[in-house]
């Protein structure tokens, strides 16, 4: 009998954590995302109306949408190709661990503090980022303050930020390769970039896919660095959809409707994962699980 | 593909800055690199490290800088005379020792009670067999697909009426639950699924002999979690507590939204973020970006020290190509 209960004893406090701080807010969550709560009027259920006014009435909503989808794929499409390029670089480099310890910096770093320093590096006329195009004769724009050039700045800035996560796990994926493989292509008069891009490419497209599937869910899900460097400005440019939530819910107080939107952009998330994770287990989902 | 033991567990191992790296990665130090795809390469690097950098150097200029030269156009970038006194001015006109003792408190609670929980249930899930055990590991993997966002609204209500928490009665109301102490910044991390994976991958090659040689000993199963388990555990328990700890250094959103009822209770990067109001005036600019550097400190110098640890904590979890 003792046997028998033991592992759950470890298990316990999880248990008990995942009742009271993981189901039971998702049950709460879908069960406000049905009425019209707000903090401190009376409410009651209101069905789908909530989602029915996000998807159709609300003059915002798809608009984050699109934003959040720009700022996820953008970023993406930026990171994984240029922290593939840095890891790559990386393994055929001496002084890696120096190297790394360089490109990580950013990930031990909190956002706000991030956030705020690249606020004063594009601002336009103090700024670092203008000065140095204004000595290449270049005009520099308002990155943060042009509606056209907000979310991309935001992008980099992310990009920046989570180059070194990437790298890393792509430089773990690269480690693991057989080198012998690459001994015998170079042997066999294969030049770098047939090396880079018909023998370590497939090897590595493992973690290529896993390394994409975390960066998507990141990218949808992300909001604190809109929230610091322009709150969702200029003109509603930079807001995505998780932090329209987040100010509906915590700046209007209209909880009702936020968890709603929480709910939606979580359903799409899931969507997107479930068709990645397809993908995961066609290239092979070793390991995990 | 190397099939390794110590590769399936920690694959951040191969990273190489590891001692143990492996025969090929040593080999490719010593081949003599061609000159010209060689120097490229470093001058791709350099160029990396100066952009990742540049902010970092900019935060620390900028805040030595005196108020006519934070004004200048152009803009001037070595400050004739650093200003070390705007580090003191930033405990002084900002609560920042107060923010500092938060963020201290909080971060160092939570990564102890999660290497407790996620050694405790990663043992379970890693050395027992028992109903479930299939379903609940799938759970967990699965549970880490759910953004934290989704969680922000019920668990702000879940802390903020708990019943005889922080003044409230049996209905949750009156006071304001756990929100009104450190608890409500810690309980919402107390586990992480992350963590629980991370344990169990590490525990699942602990020699079952060992336990089974502790029980005939007569060692009831608590005593062989603190005194076999845990110390066989210390690498992997050292990974994650470094990880955990920068991670929740750096937490911000959840400390926001937590610390809006009791705002003594901010911790750092929430202090700087919710004083900007009070620096939009250009001349307070020194002044923030001294708080930045105050905020990043710490860790920075942790994380430096400490690095190897923190390679593995985020490689852990992933798979290996």
């Amino acid at each position: 009998m003792r046997n028998r209960l033991t592992p759950y004893l470890f298990l316990s406090p999880a248990l008990l954590y995942a009742a009271i701080f993981f189901l039971l807010p998702l049950g709460l969550a879908l069960t406000l995302a049905f009425t019209n709560f707000q903090a401190f009027a009376p409410h009651h259920f209101v069905g789908l109306h909530n989602f029915s006014y996000l998807l159709t009435r609300d003059p915002f909503f798809l608009t984050t949408v699109r934003n959040t989808l720009v700022f996820a794929v953008g970023s993406l499409a930026l990171a994984i190709p240029l922290s593939l390029l840095v890891a790559y670089t990386i393994s055929r480099s001496r002084f890696k661990a120096f190297w790394r310890c360089i490109f990580w910096l950013p990930m031990a770093t909190n956002v706000v503090a991030v956030a705020f320093e690249w606020k004063f590096l594009l601002d336009g006329p103090t700024g670092l980022v203008n000065h140095l195009l204004d000595l290449l004769h270049l005009p520099g724009p308002g990155w943060l303050s042009n509606p056209h050039l907000a979310l991309l700045s935001v992008i980099l800035v992310f990009v920046w930020m989570t180059l070194g996560s990437n790298m890393l796990l792509l430089s773990a994926g690269l480690e693991s390769l057989d080198e012998s493989t690459f001994e015998a292509a170079r042997i066999d008069g294969a030049n770098a970039v047939q090396i880079f891009t018909r023998i370590a490419l497939p090897l590595l497209r493992p973690t290529l896919l896993f390394v994409m599937t975390t960066d998507l869910i990141i990218g949808l899900s992300s909001f604190p660095l809109m929230l610091v460097m322009t709150e969702g400005g200029p003109a509603q440019s930079t807001t995505v959809t998780a932090l329209y939530m987040y100010q509906m819910a915590f700046t209007d107080l209209r909880l009702g409707r936020a968890s709603a939107a929480a709910f939606i952009l979580f359903l799409l998330i899931f969507a997107i994962t479930m068709v990645q994770l397809r993908l995961l287990r066609k290239g092979g989902l070793e390991g995990y699980a | 593909m190397r099939p390794s033991a110590e590769v399936a567990i920690f694959p951040g191992e191969d990273v190489g800055v590891s001692p143990h790296a492996s025969a090929p990665v040593a080999l490719r130090g010593r081949r003599p690199p061609r000159i010209t795809g060689g120097l490229l390469k470093y001058v791709f690097l350099s160029l990396g490290a100066v952009v990742m950098v540049v902010p970092f150097v900019d935060m620390l200029l900028g805040s030595l800088r005196t108020v006519p030269e934070r004004l200048a156009r152009p803009p001037i970038y070595l400050p004739a005379h650093p200003q070390w006194q705007n580090f003191i001015r930033v405990f002084h006109d900002l609560p920042m020792a107060q923010w500092l003792t938060n963020s201290v408190m909080v971060t160092t609670s939570i990564t102890i009670i999660q290497l407790l929980t996620s050694s405790a249930a990663g043992y379970a899930l890693a050395k027992f067999r028992f109903r479930g055990r299939d379903l609940i590991l799938r759970c967990i993997l699965g549970a880490q697909m759910f953004p934290f966002f989704l969680f922000l609204i019920p668990m702000f209500f879940i802390l903020r009426f708990w019943p005889f928490a922080g003044g409230n009665s049996w209905l949750g109301q009156g006071g304001a639950g756990f929100l009104s102490s450190y608890a409500g910044l810690i309980l919402p991390f107390a586990v992480s699924w992350y963590g629980i994976f991370m344990m169990r991958q590490f525990m699942v090659s602990i020699p079952d002999d060992l336990l089974d040689a502790a029980r005939v000993d007569g060692a009831s199963e608590l005593r062989i979690f603190f005194t076999v388990v845990l110390p066989l555990a210390r690498t992997a328990l050292a990974t994650l507590s470094i990880f955990v700890f920068i991670y929740q250094w750096n937490e911000v959103i959840w400390s926001m939204t937590a610390t809006r009822i009791a705002p003594k209770l901010q911790t750092v990067p929430v202090g700087i973020f919710l004083m900007r109001q009070a620096f939009t005036d250009e001349r307070t600019f020194s002044l923030q970006q001294a708080s930045l550097v105050v905020s990043v400190i710490p860790v920075l110098i942790l994380f430096l020290f400490l690095q190897r640890y923190y390679v593995r904590g985020v490689t852990a979890g992933a798979v290996k190509g």
